[in-house]
């Protein structure tokens, strides 16, 4: 219970300085809403306050609101659950509204090391773009699938024909780089798109 | 590919594909490798090789048809997965399930941790190339199946529980049998430990290999035997306990290093501490209902569907338009064997669930893992994969 109370009151905070609104949807746990611009701010205070130390983002889940009954509003909403390893049992959940129209989210992945592959997944799913993401490609969903198949318009029984694997060297090069290292002479240079590389493939 | 290291040597390194069907990666996963002779310097994983599309397939079912989906997450444990279902959407309900139902999905998840860690050490050491474990591993995981077989009618993908119950009671002789595979696992855990603990192969491929600190962990989202091993004591069931579990004498399990051994160690140890809950658990068992008395919930029993028009509206309307659960989001997380196993839910208070997003434990250990290896050799990368124990339907849903 007494988790509860702390969590009450990181939700008190966050409406005061940021402007957040608690999410009347979230009846069984707390949630707050805050603006997209607010996100990384938010964020950084809920990591780095003393007294709170949400230091783990458990997960980060797209909800597509299209054919929710009686839905007023932006159409996408991301949900970033966070927990405390620190004050345990200390759990909250962010919600960010996001517009059909220009759905980007500043991204966390300053913050944590998770929301490296927790957006990769959601920006699949649902196509919201995570602005500021080092490497924002499919995670679970193929290289040259197309559409964001967890959106409400898009057909369960859809089929799309899938050939070719993910090359993934430019990707090699990059966390090398990363690392420290400088590219003096590159493999052969072949991209997912190129002629070359999709011969035998089916695909138009 | 030529490069220049970071202090400006020049190194010709080979880019190599591992997997996506590497034999010691049991599942679906790729790893490009940028290798300096054995070494990896750098390394990207790609997963998605099971990518079935849970979250899309459970919008188009009813609310218990979500469990048999939920089977095929953690496989090696299924039933934690259904109680774990079970427990958010009860949550939502706000119902109290029966007290022998709590007994038994205790047993029913710590002997379903027992089965997961033994298979998760067992698979690593045959990685290593040692059998004989593996074989002392499986003895008491059989005798548990054949708990499961009689308990469920299957061996892997069980579909046990249910929305304010269980799928049905045990049989004649289950504390017996339960007892029984209890004692072949204290056995087999001598056993293991006299293989493992002071085993110079063993110890050479797997001390100090794969290190994580503590705070990488956690910023990576660790949970589970992978984030307790790197020395955090971070447990729902003690964190936010469930299902009485601060109620039973158990610890939880902490190791000192964070590398592939104790990663191996903290999963033998967790064994022992379920078969301490177990044994008391058997002790609460006293006989009564396993489902709440709800036809909104639980659907009405057989019986009473051919005795009584109330029961058998029940069962239809549960049937066909599923049961209501009402309306709002949740996030829900159960410990499982691999770690937090999360559910966020979104209802619109229909028969059917409008969204529902699994946290699975294995997409954070495992988006770990590239950046973990860097530095070691091809070999331990898999002396290392195995220890995080990636579960590719729970990966990949």
């Amino acid at each position: 219970m007494e988790s509860v109370e702390k969590t009450e009151k990181i939700a008190a905070l966050l409406e005061e300085k940021f402007g957040a609104k608690r999410d009347a949807k979230a009846r069984w746990d707390v949630a707050v809403v805050v603006a997209a611009e607010y996100l990384p701010n938010a964020v950084e205070f809920l990591k780095n306050d003393p007294d709170i130390r949400m230091d783990m983002l458990v997960d980060i889940a797209g909800i597509d609101y299209l054919t929710y009954p009686n839905h007023e509003g932006p159409r996408f909403a991301v949900s970033y659950a966070f927990k405390s390893t620190v004050n345990q049992g200390c759990r909250l959940r962010l919600k960010v509204l996001v517009g059909e129209d220009c759905p980007k989210v500043p991204t966390l992945t300053g913050f944590y090391d998770s929301a490296d592959w927790l957006e990769r997944e959601v920006y699949d799913q649902f196509g919201i773009v995570f602005t500021g993401h080092p490497d924002l490609r499919r995670l679970l969903n193929h290289v040259e699938f197309v559409g964001h198949p967890l959106r409400k318009d898009y057909p369960a029984q859809k089929r799309q024909w899938l050939s070719t694997n993910d090359f993934l060297l430019p990707e090699l090069e990059k966390r090398l780089e990363k690392l420290g290292y400088r590219i003096v002479q590159r493999s052969k240079e072949v991209l997912p798109n190129d002629d070359e590389f999709l011969e035998g493939s089916i695909r138009e | 590919m030529i490069v220049l290291d970071p202090n400006g040597e020049k190194l010709n390194l080979m880019p190599l594909n591992v997997g996506p069907t590497h034999p010691a990666t049991h599942h679906c996963i790729r790893l490009l490798a940028a290798l300096d002779g054995e070494t990896i310097v750098a390394g990207v994983s790609e997963i998605g090789y099971m990518h079935r599309g849970f979250e899309k397939m459970v919008e188009r079912g009813t609310w218990q048809q979500v469990i048999p989906y939920t089977d095929r997450l953690n496989y090696c444990s299924a039933m934690m997965n259904n109680i774990a279902f079970c427990r958010a959407v009860e949550n939502m309900f706000g119902v109290e399930i029966p007290e022998r139902c709590k007994v038994l999905r205790v047993i029913v998840n710590e002997l379903s941790r027992i089965n997961d860690h033994f298979i998760c050490v067992a698979a690593a050491f045959q990685d290593l190339g040692g059998t004989t474990p593996f074989m002392y591993a499986f003895n008491p995981r059989e005798e548990i199946m054949c708990i499961w077989e009689k308990l469920t009618g299957a061996r892997l993908t069980n579909s046990f529980a249910r929305i304010g119950g269980l799928y049905r009671d045990t049989y004649d002789g289950f504390e017996r049998e339960v007892l029984a595979a209890l004692d072949s696992t204290e056995k087999a855990l001598k056993d293991l430990h006299a293989c493992l603990d002071r085993n110079r192969i063993f110890l050479d491929r797997t001390v100090g290999i794969g290190k994580i600190s503590k705070e990488h962990a956690i910023s990576h989202g660790w949970t589970g035997p992978c984030l307790r091993a790197c020395g955090v004591a971070s447990d729902l069931r003690k964190d936010e306990p469930y299902y009485d579990y601060e109620t039973y004498d158990w610890e939880v399990v902490v190791g000192t290093q964070g590398d592939a051994n104790d990663r191996l160690q903290v999963r033998l140890a967790e064994i022992e501490e379920s078969v301490k809950i177990v044994r008391q658990a058997l002790k609460r068992l006293t006989p009564g209902p396993v489902d709440i008395v709800d036809p909104r919930i639980r659907v009405p029993a057989h019986k009473l569907a051919y005795q009584d028009m109330e029961g058998l509206i029940g069962r239809f309307k549960s049937v066909y338009e599923g049961i209501r659960v009402p309306e709002g989001e949740y996030y829900s997380a159960s410990e499982c064997a691999n770690g937090e196993l999360g559910f966020t839910i979104v209802s619109d208070g229909s028969g059917h669930p409008y969204r529902i997003k699994v946290r699975s434990p294995s997409l954070n250990h495992v988006a770990a893992f590239s950046e973990i290896v860097e530095g070691l050799t091809l070999a331990d990368s898999m002396a290392t994969l195995p220890g995080l124990n990636m579960i590719a339907g729970e990966l990949d849903r």
